[in-house]
């Protein structure tokens, strides 16, 4: 990895000063071991739907939508010995005797959340260990624990895992992984990328700011495995990362602050130009004959992460004010338009954000199908251009809405997001990543 | 330190200087026509004038809202904080030197009003917000001088027409004819909501704007008016700004002090 000079002061998600002059290295998903925590929660924790596997035993409803087995039924309580069969799961899947292997009952017994042991996944290569070592792990347990005889045990298996292996997921199964598997990646490196925005806004408990740096660890950290952050846009990514997803510098939450009130989307255009001036990111180069001055720069991506900041700001204002993630696409259109005709430099991403907008908008405003803000991701066939700059906005919109979506976080969440929320990490990640730096700030 | 004095806009040709005053805030839209509060409620045809406002969630004070430092500080608009549904106006803008061209909608849109959702398609333009905050935005948008009755249309469905010719009237086309010239009063008079449901009576919305006129209010580029490439300065900067884009994206390095 290159040496950066750049340094950030870090803030938290109220504004209020962390530390000063942190290395923005530190901030590195290949160096912050908070950053690579969350990475590997996300690969370890597993959600499991106990409640829905008793409900699916018992109903013969297995599988997803409309399958349902007539005349089979296996009444197991599971909710109810929740505990025993934790302790049951947890001694399956440990590899050792108190290594981090963990089984947590949530909910009365309802939900478990799931960390299989690191040990498990570097004996493999896939992260769909977790997932798969979880489900017929909880399988032996429900068959061993409860005697279910051989001929329900194809019930159980269905209950748990679903309608795999005729499909290619575990459809209707009651295993959930906050990753897709790998065969629904759109491309190398796209697994971290294909989380989507209901269950980032529901893991924060709807904290637009955690939400905001969670997805943007997300989906910078991505940019390294998909070969995006190498050479000469690691920087790019780095300070992307730390300027729209962390609050570095606090550029995201004073320009939110100052258009609070009654600002819009074009008050945090202009915020944001002002803000880059004074912090001499950019200057201005000429005039022209209309009296129109041109802006220039020396470091276009130091500047992409001030616009990057900017644009999640006029995201928080204009959903904010709203209380509506609907305007996610139009922001990222013209915030950049408006930028760009501001400044005359480049919009965020050098005109992929504004381009992605386009397609999320057609997609996400019903006449050509597609969903709202929430089923969106980086992986998605229309938001997955932009590096990385889109997605946490989504995010940040979804945690913002006060209810005007048919689908709501909550309903396409599901047990996912309100299980891993559990996780402090990924509930407050700004928090445990600015900690995290501050203490290897000497090191990197 | 450099002076920053926000600009909104390049060029030097009319429709230039025309788009830079509409985007500009602390520039008032001059207004030309009076439409009563319910008259447009009825063109819209989202609620009765006089109905309450329907709502997609309870009002904010009575659900609570989560623990968020954003929700904390920004504050919601009147219609999100009622909870409004979100509902919608949509004007189609004809090529003949309508005051605002499709995009120049978006752009005012955004620099002019808090919490509001717009996109641009081919022919139309929808603006969707909060029911009541739509209604305030609205008034602005029909009464002012970005509006004229006859090259701009208020249509919800149905929206061809902005390539058209105009009629002998030298109103826009419209498949749903949802206005019409009134002959004895010179006005034009909508006979149908945006959607094209038939109104109870018919609705004036003023005198068409004389085409002199309309040509010096205009932010349309035309080879028969102001052509964009006329506009030097306006082109070299869409070149500068696609120049940038596409060297940035082959390396962001390589943009410095240019």
């Amino acid at each position: 990895m290159k040496k950066y000079k750049d340094v950030v002061d870090l803030h938290d998600d109220h504004g209020r000063l962390v530390a000063s002059g942190i290395p923005i290295a530190a901030l590195s998903p290949l160096l912050n071991p908070a950053i690579q925590k969350i990475v590997s929660f996300v690969k370890q924790c597993v959600a499991v739907n106990l409640q829905g596997v008793q409900t699916s035993l018992a109903t013969g409803e297995v599988g997803g939508k409309w399958s349902m087995l007539r005349g089979r039924s296996t009444k197991v309580d599971l909710v109810g010995n929740a505990e025993a069969v934790a302790k049951d799961l947890k001694e399956t899947l440990q590899v050792k005797p108190k290594d981090d292997t963990e089984v947590k009952v949530l909910k009365d017994g309802k939900y478990l959340l799931v960390t299989v042991p690191a040990a498990r996944l570097n004996a493999g290569v896939e992260y769909t260990t977790s997932a798969t070592a979880v489900a017929a792990g909880l399988c032996h347990v429900i068959i061993d624990k409860f005697n279910v005889d051989m001929w329900d045990s194809d019930l159980v298996h269905a209950a748990v895992w679903g309608r795999y292996p005729q499909t290619m997921d575990m459809l209707g199964g009651n295993v959930v992984s906050l990753l897709s598997v790998p065969q629904q990646n759109e491309g190398m490196g796209y697994a971290l990328r294909n989380v989507l925005a209901a269950h980032i806004a529901m893991i924060t408990r709807k904290n637009s700011m955690n939400a905001a740096a969670l997805s943007s660890i997300l989906e910078q950290t991505a940019h390294w495995e998909m070969g995006d952050a190498m050479g000469n846009f690691e920087r790019f990514h780095l300070l992307g990362l730390a300027y729209q997803g962390l609050n570095a510098d606090n550029v995201v939450y004073d320009i939110v602050k100052e258009n609070a009130k009654t600002g819009n989307l074009g008050d945090c255009v202009r915020s944001t130009v002002k803000r880059a001036i004074d912090d001499g990111v950019i200057k201005p180069l000429e005039k022209t004959k209309s009296g129109y001055t041109i802006y220039t720069t020396n470091d276009l991506n130091k500047w992409n992460a001030y616009a990057a900041a900017g644009l999640m700001a006029g995201t928080m204002i204009t959903c904010g004010a709203a209380r509506a993630m609907q305007h996610t696409p139009s922001v990222f259109i013209y915030f950049n338009d408006l930028l760009e005709r501001e400044t005359g430099l480049p919009g965020v991403d050098f005109g992929r954000v504004a381009g992605t907008g386009v397609e999320m908008a057609f997609f996400s405003h019903s006449i050509y199908g597609g969903g709202n803000p929430a089923v969106f991701n980086g992986n998605h066939i229309v938001t997955r251009h932009s590096k990385g700059f889109c997605i946490p906005c989504v995010a940040a919109a979804v945690a913002l809405d006060a209810g005007t979506t048919i689908y709501t976080p909550e309903k396409l969440s599901g047990v996912v997001g309100e299980v891993l929320s559990e996780v402090p990490e990924l509930r407050e990640p700004l928090k445990y990543v600015n900690e995290a730096a501050v203490k290897i700030k000497g090191e990197v | 330190m450099p002076e920053y004095k926000p600009q909104y806009y390049p060029g030097n040709t009319l429709p230039s200087k025309n788009r830079k005053k509409y985007l500009d805030p602390t520039y008032k839209l001059q207004k030309l026509r009076t439409i009563s509060d319910d008259d447009l409620i009825r063109i819209m045809g989202h609620r009765v004038p006089g109905e309450a406002y329907k709502s997609t969630h309870p009002p904010l004070e009575e659900t609570g809202e989560p623990a968020c430092p954003i929700r904390e500080i920004v504050t919601p608009t009147p219609g999100a904080k009622a909870g409004d549904r979100i509902r919608y106006i949509q004007f189609t803008d004809s090529v003949y030197f309508a005051p605002v061209t499709p995009y120049v909608r978006a752009w005012m849109y955004h620099t002019r009003y808090r919490g509001v959702d717009v996109g641009v398609l081919s022919g139309r333009v929808p603006l969707e917000a909060r029911e009541r905050d739509l209604e305030k935005v609205a008034k602005e948008l029909v009464e002012t001088e970005i509006f004229d009755s006859a090259r701009c249309g208020i249509r919800g469905a149905t929206v061809h027409g902005h390539a058209l010719r105009l009629d002998e009237n030298g109103l826009m086309f419209d498949a749903q004819r949802r206005y019409m010239f009134n002959k004895k009063t010179g006005e034009v008079d909508y006979v149908k909501d945006q959607i094209g449901v038939p109104l109870d009576k018919p609705i004036s919305v003023g005198k068409p704007i004389p085409e002199t006129e309309l040509r010096k209010r205009t932010s349309e580029f035309r080879v028969d008016g102001n052509a964009f490439r006329d506009d030097k300065e306006l082109v070299s900067f869409i070149e500068r700004i696609h120049r940038l884009r596409t060297i940035a994206g082959f390396d962001p390095e390589k943009v410095k002090g240019v």
